[in-house]
């Protein structure tokens, strides 16, 4: 009887949801779909800073608070991830479930690029209404944020791995250029099966209301790969580093768009050169700044050998 | 990728990052290394000046535990993994010529200069102490002890430039009050950029 009124409860509160997302949409301007992205972190991570996020993502989650009480009269408006406490096994949280149906309408994507269509198929497959769908933008903003947010989890996930492999001396340490191609490859590596599409997903991303998400996402990819590099700089070569690195990332990514070789091998060539140059660049700098040092150091000594000739022949 | 050989090591030892205010200890660490980096900067424009004088050997003594602290903040930020602030290109020059310029005051110039900035510092860490105690005392206890125990030493160097008969400067207050609202301007622009 409880199995009964569960399954009952469940299918009910799945037709609920699906309405209230025909019914919220006319209610609340886009605004709350950009803040339905902005409930897109990843829960466990905690590597990216996202400041973007947290703010909006409090704003949008007390309103549903209210709609709550009759469906599931519990206490304060929780976020769970998994079972436990008072809490039924499928009560989930408004960015759960729209994290489910995003990351469910990435499957779509090849198929459809990053659009409604594609997180509407993703929302079938969940057994939610199409009507679903309208939770988000029609440009597909959220799905192609939610997608880079995942990617560059996975990417930090791979690089943590990789290190305590080499702390635990199961691996070698790279040098600091194989380590960063690895990891940049690796990341847009991640882009291979929506390439077709992918394009368009850049140009949605520069979209004026997309740059400081998007934007926030870069720099902290790029942050996470220098930090497991093993960067420990604490003066402006910190941002010179971030900032050579993010160069060489977005020319590549533009490269790989263009590419039609086999594998990319072309793509990966381009970044080994571009790589090299900027170790070049750096080994120059680093050559140009001592070789600076020694001259003045030699005109000091010449001044001071000449002054004290001078000085010699006055007295005599 | 500059300065390849010297920064990097195998990987960067890190301070656990789940339950901190992220927000609130990157602009402590940012200011405060900031602020050491500066302090640096103004004893190294003074030694330049006065680093044959009389005073020489005092100024190189809190130049040295300046320094102390200087290292202390770059093994934070690190740890912390935090950003630091995009003006130290600028208060590298900056305090430099604060230094050198009250140097060439003479000695009670220098003196001065160095009053007015350790009491803002003093001042400014008393109130990171607060935040931080207002925050969480027992999460950020090894910082808390850190801040505490620069203020303590930022306070000596107060007292050691009052002795030195910093007030006996010409046009003291007026010089002061303009240190002071120089370190009020940086402190505010290092935490945000």
């Amino acid at each position: 009887k409880m199995a009964a009124a569960g399954g009952l409860r469940r299918a009910g509160w799945r037709l609920w949801r699906a309405r209230r997302a025909v019914v919220r949409c006319p209610q609340y301007p886009p605004r709350c779909a950009l803040q339905a992205s902005a409930a897109l972190r990843a829960p466990s991570d905690e590597h990216k800073k996202e400041p973007w996020a947290s703010s909006s993502q409090q704003h949008f989650d007390s309103p549903p608070a209210g709609h709550q009480p009759e469906q599931k009269p519990q206490g304060p408006y929780p976020s769970y991830t998994g079972l436990g406490g008072q809490e039924s096994e499928d009560y989930e949280s408004e960015e759960q479930l729209q994290h489910r149906i995003l990351t469910a309408a990435l499957e779509f994507v090849p198929e459809h690029g990053w659009t409604a269509e594609a997180i509407a198929e993703g929302a079938k497959t969940l057994g939610l209404s199409v009507a679903a769908a309208g939770l988000f933008h029609s440009d597909g903003s959220e799905l192609i944020l939610h997608f880079v947010s995942e990617c560059n989890t996975k990417l930090s996930e791979l690089l943590k791995n990789e290190q305590k492999l080499v702390q635990l001396g199961r691996a070698e340490k790279k040098p600091i250029d194989e380590f960063l191609r690895d990891a940049v490859e690796a990341r847009l590596r991640m882009l291979i099966p929506y390439i077709e599409k992918w394009p368009q997903a850049l140009s949605v991303l520069l979209l004026p209301r997309n740059i400081p998400s998007s934007l926030t996402l870069l720099t902290s990819m790029i942050d996470d790969i220098w930090h497991y590099a093993g960067d420990q700089s604490t003066d402006f070569n910190w941002y010179t580093r971030r900032a050579v690195l993010t160069a060489i990332y977005n020319t590549t990514e533009l490269v790989m768009m263009q590419d039609s070789s086999p594998g990319f091998e072309d793509t990966w060539r381009f970044l080994q050169n571009r790589v090299a140059d900027a170790m070049t660049m750096s080994n120059t700098a680093t050559q140009v700044q001592s070789t600076g040092e020694a001259v003045v150091q030699g005109l000091m000594g010449a001044a001071v050998t000449v002054s004290n000739a001078g000085t010699s022949r006055a007295v005599r | 990728v500059p300065g390849a050989g010297a920064a990097l090591r195998p990987c960067s030892s890190r301070v656990a990052q789940d339950g901190i205010n992220k927000p609130v200890i990157d602009r402590i660490i940012r200011v405060d290394h900031a602020g050491e980096y500066g302090a640096n900067r103004i004893y190294a424009g003074q030694m330049a000046v006065l680093g044959r004088s009389s005073v020489g050997p005092v100024i190189q003594q809190m130049w040295n535990q300046e320094k102390n602290h200087l290292k202390r903040f770059n093994e934070l930020m690190v740890a912390y993994r935090v950003r630091p602030t995009v003006l130290l290109p600028f208060w590298n020059v900056a305090g430099f010529v604060l230094g050198a310029g009250t140097a060439l005051l003479g000695k009670k110039g220098a003196m001065a200069c160095t009053v007015a900035v350790e009491e803002s510092i003093s001042e400014h860490y008393n109130n990171q102490i607060r935040t931080l105690i207002e925050e969480d005392p027992e999460k950020y206890k090894e910082l808390l002890q850190v801040i505490k125990q620069f203020r303590d030493e930022e306070q000596e160097h107060h007292d050691t430039g009052l002795e030195h008969d910093a007030e006996a400067t010409p046009a003291y207050s007026v010089l002061k009050t303009a240190i002071q609202l120089g370190c009020k301007a940086a402190i505010f622009l290092s935490e945000r950029i």
